[in-house]
């Protein structure tokens, strides 16, 4: 791999432990893939900030980092934490484990981390735009970043983000080359399911895609319209049940405006029909409970946007969640603030409906609930709470979702 | 422990000489819930290695499933010396040579990795074996059957 002079520089230690150590870390892993050289990012995105994923190893390396006196060299921002910052207590959340999270908090700060604790930092701070160059990880947030807006990242790992906030730079193999980014899958969808394709039906799809795709790139053919929310539920799902780290769909996205272009004027190595059958298939596949009794409803996988927000408090409004079940509603500060101001927080809130802010329920400890079953309306806590969360999980609409916390009861749709 | 020498020429993704028992799998392995990190046992029930410890073996295994916090678990074993001391598959995932770029760069621990492992890894190695393993050169060696 060609290392500019300034690099070898940094390799020798010209410029500090940390930039080295970075630097170090990054061009082997080019050298791993075949990067011809390294290539500066327009921003960063770090996953390995939530005390669930760094642990103790996390802040032993962030300790020595901010005493080497490391700062990120681009605009940085922080996936989801371990805590909601501000409710910690009202989550019940170890009292021990939210001082570690707050430890690691304090230590990104020195380092000029910006603290959106989300994993949609596209709804806040960090905009990028086509074209450009990123050195992000979270998966959700690496697939809507190349699929909707037509940057260029590979989906990083927890650390490397980092070194690559640090240094500014990626090694330029896999998505940052035009010819990686061509589709490789064709999923053409049935007329009839096409003309009828409902709101939930994305996250199905995504999930059903991912399976089958791995990290392959999908294209998807005969969808006529998405939401933003609708394409960022889709890609979750995705990147989740498979490792998809940029789709097509062709009319929607920016690098599929025709068949042709999303395959960069090749053959599809594979052609999948997908009919209501298979959207019936995976949908039940992705619960893993039987329909009754369900004590908390998870909203807002990825973070919930304002028009998410607005959509909550309307199907809410007036009404009043069955005591025994918890509705909680992830998103990030940000979003939150600017619900507040519009009053949909109050409607959600006087709901008996709780936001957590800046995590969620795949992120934070939640033990002290003894939660038995979830009910969710995305594909990506269809695919991890049963795990994470340790809950039976049934995934349905939003509409189902918010009917259950009203009835304490769920249906498998 | 019988006597017993093949070799295998894979490719060395990761320097690192290391020596030790083999534990080996033909499912896929994703670290991010699938290891305790405090003790390297591993967590995940849909495994057919749950309950099995990772700590210094030579893991085996087809390839790394993973999200993008693996490393972070991956470290914490590290950083609690209970990580694999090598790691074999038929195709190494990059969440996987990420983890141990990481651990000899924070924690200065080589884990070496080879990969292209040519057939299923249970047709070729058994639990218990003594295995050698070369990240620099792709050498992998099989010292004595378990």
């Amino acid at each position: 791999m060609h290392l500019t002079d300034e690099e070898k520089r940094i390799l020798d230690g010209a410029f500090g432990e940390p930039q080295r150590i970075a630097l170090n870390v990054l061009s082997k892993l080019g050298e791993a893939y075949g990067a011809d050289r390294m290539i500066e990012i327009a921003s960063a995105h770090i996953v390995a900030c939530s005390y669930q994923i760094a642990g103790e190893a996390g802040i032993e390396i962030y300790s020595k980092l901010v005493e080497q006196g490391a700062r990120v060299k681009v605009r940085t921002t922080s996936d989801p934490g371990s805590i909601d910052f501000a409710r910690w207590r009202a989550f019940r959340t170890p009292t021990e484990y939210a001082e570690r999270q707050i430890k690691i908090a304090e230590l990104l700060g020195k380092l000029g981390v910006i603290p959106t604790w989300t994993c949609t930092p596209y709804t806040t701070f960090n905009v990028p735009k086509f074209g450009e160059h990123l050195g992000w990880s979270e998966s959700s947030a690496v697939v809507f970043a190349n699929s909707v807006i037509g940057a260029r990242t590979n989906r990083l790992a927890a650390y490397i983000d980092v070194c690559a906030a640090l240094v500014g730079k990626v090694p330029r193999f896999g998505l940052h080359l035009p010819e990686r980014r061509r589709g490789e899958v064709l999923f053409e969808l049935a007329p009839d399911l096409a003309d009828d394709f409902e709101d939930h039906f994305f996250p199905v799809l995504g999930y059903l895609v991912g399976q089958t795709v791995g990290d392959r790139i999908p294209v998807i053919s005969g969808i006529g319209r998405a939401t933003f929310d609708q394409l960022k539920a889709f890609g979750a799902a995705s990147a989740a049940s498979g490792s998809v780290a940029l789709y097509h769909i062709v009319g929607i996205t920016p690098e599929a405006r025709t068949l042709e272009e999303a395959f960069g004027g090749r053959a599809p190595a594979e052609h999948i029909a997908v009919g209501r059958a298979e959207i019936d298939r995976t949908l039940e596949q992705m619960s893993t409970g039987k329909a009754d009794a369900v004590d908390v409803i998870g909203l807002g996988c990825p973070h919930a946007s304002i028009d998410q927000l607005r959509r909550y408090a309307a199907l809410l409004e007036g009404k009043r969640v069955h005591s025994g079940t918890e509705l909680w509603i992830c998103a990030n500060t940000v979003v939150e603030e600017m619900a507040r101001k519009m009053g949909y927080v109050d409607t959600i809130e006087a709901a008996g409906a709780k936001l957590l802010v800046g995590t969620c329920h795949n992120d934070c400890p939640l033990g002290a609930w003894n939660f038995r079953r979830l009910a969710t309306d995305s594909g990506k806590f269809a695919y991890y709470t049963p795990t994470t969360v340790g809950t039976e999980c049934i995934f349905t609409s939003t509409e189902a979702c918010i009917e259950a916390a009203l009835t304490g009861r769920v249906a498998r749709p | 422990m019988s006597s017993s020498h093949e070799t295998y020429q894979c490719k060395g993704c990761t320097p690192g000489d290391f020596e030790g028992e083999a534990v080996v799998s033909n499912q896929p392995f994703g670290f991010w819930q699938g290891i305790d990190p405090g003790t390297g046992g591993v967590i995940d029930k849909r495994h057919e290695l749950c309950g099995a410890t990772l700590k210094d073996k030579v893991f085996v295994f087809p390839y790394g499933r993973g999200s993008t916090g693996t490393p972070g678990i991956f470290l914490e074993a590290v950083r609690n010396k209970c990580a694999p001391g090598a790691i074999v598959n038929v195709t190494s995932e990059p969440m996987i040579v990420m983890c141990a770029l990481l651990a000899e760069a924070f924690f200065n621990v080589r884990i070496p990795i080879v990969d292209g492992l040519g057939g299923n890894p249970r047709d070729l190695f058994r639990t218990g074996d003594r295995v050698r393993v070369n990240g620099t050169t792709g050498a992998l060696e099989l010292l004595a059957r378990g």
